[in-house]
């Protein structure tokens, strides 16, 4: 529970706002921290916390790409390809990227290392094609770069679970 | 001329009222501007741009006021160089706009090609289709012909239950947001909500329970495509087989005026029957809305368990008989009974049945006796001040905000009469200031600004500090709604003395949008006490029964237990029920009549705002049942020879010249139809289509005595003396939940059966904890020799040795109808050994 668990983080963001129902954000950040995702569990907990109806909650959720509303691989790459990025190549650097590691849009590899979806603008279109990797940006990529982030997050992560 | 501003419409001049947003403006004078989005009824957001107009603002002389004229002669405006949204733009002095355009005509035209990209177009099959304002506004502004790649239309779910009475389409709902918006702005309850954006945007609830309001039918009709449809009535039929009858609902005293969707059926044998039950639009009552009870109660009018032929008991079994048969021992039994006979109708009893009964019952005892006409239930009473000092004739909720103070003391509105819940809700909303007087927590709570929590018992002291408020006292209108949780009948006559002297010790009596309001139990209970019933009578009658007892609709053994043995002891008695179904009642009866259903027939009611409505035959009737105003003047003409009329108009025209209070509403002047705003019931094509066009008449308030200029005086009923309650003891309160077990509701909404909850009982957490008891647990209730079994709900918001019980819940044992003392016991578990 994350009431419990977490009480005087969400004390202080509550103590930040004029009302309850302004802290749902900051609320889906600890949720998402404490499970990894914003399971439904997650949901309701943060409905109850905020005194407002879960289905409002979902719908935050839902509107910002920065929330996960499944479970996701270590690495969670979201590749933005709106029209800006698009005109600099990014669709085509998105499906090279899908291939590569062998999954469609929005899946995760079998080894549960990647996901990968496309996002609406992240704000660096000057610098397409660009991905943020787990919230941190990743820009003017080629399929030669990216490859070797990949390599790299694979060995990681690799490393990560024989430790 | 204040009121008014001059828009200037495709180069014509309008008045129009100053403040309406330029769509409504537009269509008081004659001109449609698409939407999608934007409803009347809901605040604008400006999110689907179908209402794309050129903007502009005309020159206007500062000394003179008059337009300034360009060289042509003709006002000289200034043009923004981009469309702008109408649902969004409030007309100012001056403002142009033009609707007809080039530029105006492709801007809508590209708006339906884009909400095309991925609609699946399967009007075919779409319960909207006929109706649907997506699909007019294709027919007129859609590109014929696809540009987009059909392999790339979006495949969604198509019958998506967003609970178990409304179900989504997701391929078809073009993001407008009117649900989530009604839900949320509207109702207060905010379980519809937009999930993920883009492409990917859909209505999702993750509620427990999901979506399960009372008021999510109206989501249906204001879905300006096939998005949203009732589990009742979709693939029932299709729109333009249907004909709109106006009918009122049946089912609480709002009188929320429907549209009973009609056609000859083959499945039902050729005979025309209902569908579906629509909001009919009376701005002054229900506006375009209904609650779920209304909208999908109305399936009893083809139940196959209705009686159809009177039965006689023979031997003592009920056997069938014919009308001439039953009738003729009536009217025997009466002459027999020297004037000892009386009567006591139930809720939906209408008018003219009502004024026939009651010649029946003056016939036999020569005259007038009023003391032997009952209402039923009989909790409930006062109403001669609702005589006195009733809600003014031209009140009207929908335009109460501030400087309107709305009181609702012992009553839970949305559960007893949710239209009026719903009203004062949003009266609230537009800065009416509203104070609830209960004993324990109600919906309503949530949007008063003060809530003053009362014992039960202590109503009279809680009405008398109100006088003192400022809020009350220096308000400049104030409405009372008296209900009659915790009281009994001599409780809430006292009661409603107490609210009409806090109306006129404070001046707001006699005025619009002032005065008192009976929450009375029926849909045509107000009607009933005009016409001579009363709750008074009705007590007199069940503790001293009379020779002969007629009981039309009142199911007196379903409601409580005791008056079984009243009607079984048959000695020189005789019972006559007038009923839809053979019920707990009519099966003691010694003549049992089926009567029709509001639907089968014509007739009037009177609402709890004493508006008196009409109803019109909308259904083929049943072979047998026949209205009861019919079979009581049969009675008479049996009795006394007397001519008997030969409509339920002519009934009324009686009643206009006899009751004083209905003098001049005829059938005529009650169906009478003035234009009403919003506009939504036209052949428009982006409102109309659904049924909400008033045909049937709004209906006609009768003056009370105070809006004749004669407010009274009326004294403060002295405060009772508080119920002393031994420890251990308990006093037990009915409360009213709207979806209950009461047989004739079971048969009209089999829809709504899961959605009754188990007989339920609420305690104090203290007396739980006392008893033994946690939340789920199963205990015995034992009140007036009665004891049933009920789940404990505990809630630390009741009152300290309340035990609050649902009425008509519990079938087997009937909740007593007005408050007494009982007590309670743990059901043990008995661990089951192996
Ligand atoms: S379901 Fe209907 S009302 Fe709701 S957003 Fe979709 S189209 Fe609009
Ligand atoms: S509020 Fe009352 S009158 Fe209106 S639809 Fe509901 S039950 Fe019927
Ligand atoms: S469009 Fe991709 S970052 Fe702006
Ligand atoms: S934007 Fe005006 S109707 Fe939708």
């Amino acid at each position: 529970m994350l009431a419990e668990k977490y009480q005087e983080r969400i004390e202080k963001i509550f103590a930040k706002y004029p009302d309850k129902r302004s802290a749902i954000m900051p609320l889906l950040y600890v949720a998402q921290e404490a499970y990894g995702w914003i399971s439904p569990e997650a949901i309701n907990e943060v409905a109850a916390l905020c005194q407002i109806d879960p289905t409002q909650v979902k719908s935050i959720a839902g509107f910002y790409t920065m929330f996960r509303e499944t479970p996701k691989g270590k690495y969670w790459l979201q590749v933005c390809n709106d029209l800006p990025c698009a005109l600099r190549g990014a669709d085509q650097f998105y499906q090279e990227l899908l291939d590569y590691l062998g999954i469609k849009d929005g899946e995760t590899t079998a080894d549960g290392v990647f996901t990968v979806e496309h996002v609406m603008c992240l704000a660096a279109c000057d610098k397409a094609p660009m991905l943020q990797c787990n919230f941190h940006f990743h820009e003017n990529l080629t399929m030669e770069t990216m490859k070797a982030l990949i390599e790299q997050w694979r060995a990681e992560a690799k490393a990560a679970q024989g430790k | 001329m204040t009121d008014t501003v001059r828009l200037i419409i495709d180069g014509v001049v309008h008045q129009v009222p100053k403040g309406a947003n330029l769509v409504d403006a537009a269509k008081m004078v004659g001109n449609d501007i698409p939407v999608f989005c934007y409803h009347p009824k809901l605040a604008p957001v400006g999110m689907c741009r179908m209402c794309l107009v050129e903007l502009g603002q005309a020159g206007i002389d500062k000394d003179t006021g008059a337009f300034q004229l360009d060289d042509k002669g003709q006002p000289a405006i200034r043009w923004q160089p981009r469309l702008a949204t109408a649902c969004t733009t409030v007309v100012t002095d001056g403002m142009a706009i033009k609707t007809t355009t080039p530029q105006v005509t492709e801007a809508r035209d590209d708006i339906v090609e884009f909400l095309l990209t991925s609609h699946p177009l399967d009007c075919p099959v779409c319960d909207k289709g006929g109706e649907c304002p997506l699909q007019n506004l294709t027919m007129r502004h859609g590109p014929g012909e696809s540009r987009f790649l059909y392999e790339e239309k979006q495949h969604l779910a198509k019958h998506y239950p967003l609970g178990d009475l409304i179900y989504l389409d997701r391929e078809r709902c073009i993001q407008c947001a009117r649900c989530t918006r009604f839900q949320e702005e509207l109702v207060g309850d905010a379980v519809l909500a937009f999930h993920e954006r883009g492409r990917r945007l859909q209505i999702v609830t993750t509620s427990n329970p999901p979506f399960d309001t009372y008021f999510s039918g109206n989501t249906t009709d204001i879905c300006p495509v096939g998005a949203l449809t009732t589990a009742d009535f979709r693939f029932g039929a299709r729109p333009w087989e249907l004909t709109g009858v106006p009918s009122i609902c049946p089912h609480c005293p709002v009188g929320c005026n429907v549209s009973a969707s009609t056609r000859l059926d083959r499945e039902s044998g050729g005979k025309i029957v209902v569908k579906r039950i629509m909001p009919r639009q009376n701005e002054s009552v229900n506006e375009i809305w209904i609650c779920d009870k209304g909208r999908f109660g109305h399936h009893h009018s083809r139940h196959g368990e209705r009686l159809t032929q009177p039965l006689i008991r023979q031997g003592g079994k009920l056997v069938p008989a014919t009308w001439d048969q039953a009738l003729a021992l009536i009217a025997e039994k009466i002459s027999a009974a020297d004037g000892d006979v009386g009567a006591i109708a139930g809720g939906m009893v209408s008018n003219e049945d009502l004024w026939e009964l009651r010649q029946v019952v003056e016939n036999a005892h020569g005259g007038k006796d009023h003391k032997s006409l009952g209402v039923y239930p009989y909790r409930l009473s006062g109403a001669e001040w609702v005589a006195k000092v009733g809600l003014s004739k031209g009140s009207n909720f929908g335009q109460m905000g501030k400087g309107t103070t709305i009181v609702v003391i012992a009553s839970d509105l949305s559960e007893e009469a949710p239209i009026w819940y719903l009203r004062v809700k949003n009266a609230a909303d537009r800065g009416a200031h509203l104070i609830t007087l209960n004993a324990r927590p109600t919906e309503l709570d949530r949007f008063a600004k003060s809530k003053l929590k009362i014992s039960y018992g202590g109503e009279i002291a809680a009405l008398k500090s109100l006088t003192e408020k400022p809020e009350v006292k220096d308000a400049a209108n104030v409405v009372i709604f008296v209900g009659g949780e915790g009281l009994d009948r001599a409780g809430h006559a006292t009661l409603m003395q107490g609210a009409a002297s806090v109306l006129t010790s404070t001046g707001h009596a006699g005025k619009v949008n002032n005065g008192l309001i009976g929450v009375w139990a029926g849909a045509n209970t107000q009607g009933a006490f005009d016409l001579g019933y009363s709750s008074e009578a009705t007590e007199s009658l069940l503790n001293k029964r009379p020779a002969v007892l007629i009981l039309a609709d009142a199911d007196i053994v379903a409601e409580d237990a005791a008056n079984v043995s009243l009607l079984a002891h048959r000695e020189g008695k005789f019972t006559v029920v007038s009923e839809m179904f053979l019920t707990a009642t009519a099966a003691q009866a010694d003549v049992v009549l089926p009567r029709q259903s509001f639907v089968e027939r014509d007739g009037t009611v009177t609402s709890g705002e004493r508006r008196v409505q009409r109803f019109y035959t909308a259904q083929t009737p049943l072979d047998g049942p026949r209205p009861d105003w019919k079979v009581f003047a049969e009675i008479n003409r049996l009795r006394t020879g007397s001519k008997p009329k030969l409509s339920a108009a002519a009934v009324m025209k009686e009643i206009t010249e006899k009751i004083a209070a209905y003098k001049g509403l005829t059938y005529a002047e009650l169906g009478k139809v003035n234009k009403q705003f919003p506009d939504v019931g036209g052949d428009d094509p982006y409102y109309g289509g659904t049924a909400y066009e008033n045909k049937g008449g709004l209906g006609v308030q009768w003056p009370t005595e105070a809006d004749q200029g004669k407010v009274p005086s009326v004294s403060m009923p002295a405060v009772g003396k508080a119920r002393k309650l031994e420890s251990g003891e308990l006093l037990i309160v009915p409360i009213v939940e709207l979806f209950d077990r009461k047989p004739a509701f079971a048969a009209s909404a089999p829809l709504l059966h899961s959605h009754v909850p188990a007989p339920y009982v609420v305690l104090n957490s203290g007396d739980a904890k006392t008893l033994n008891l946690v939340d789920g647990d199963k205990a015995i209730l034992s009140s007036g020799g009665v004891e049933g079994e009920y789940t404990v709900r505990v809630d630390a918001a009741v009152p300290a040795q309340t035990a609050l019980v649902a009425r008509n819940l519990n079938l087997k044992s009937p909740t007593p109808a007005v408050p007494m003392v009982g007590s309670i016991r743990k059901v043990e578990v008995v661990a089951s050994h192996v």
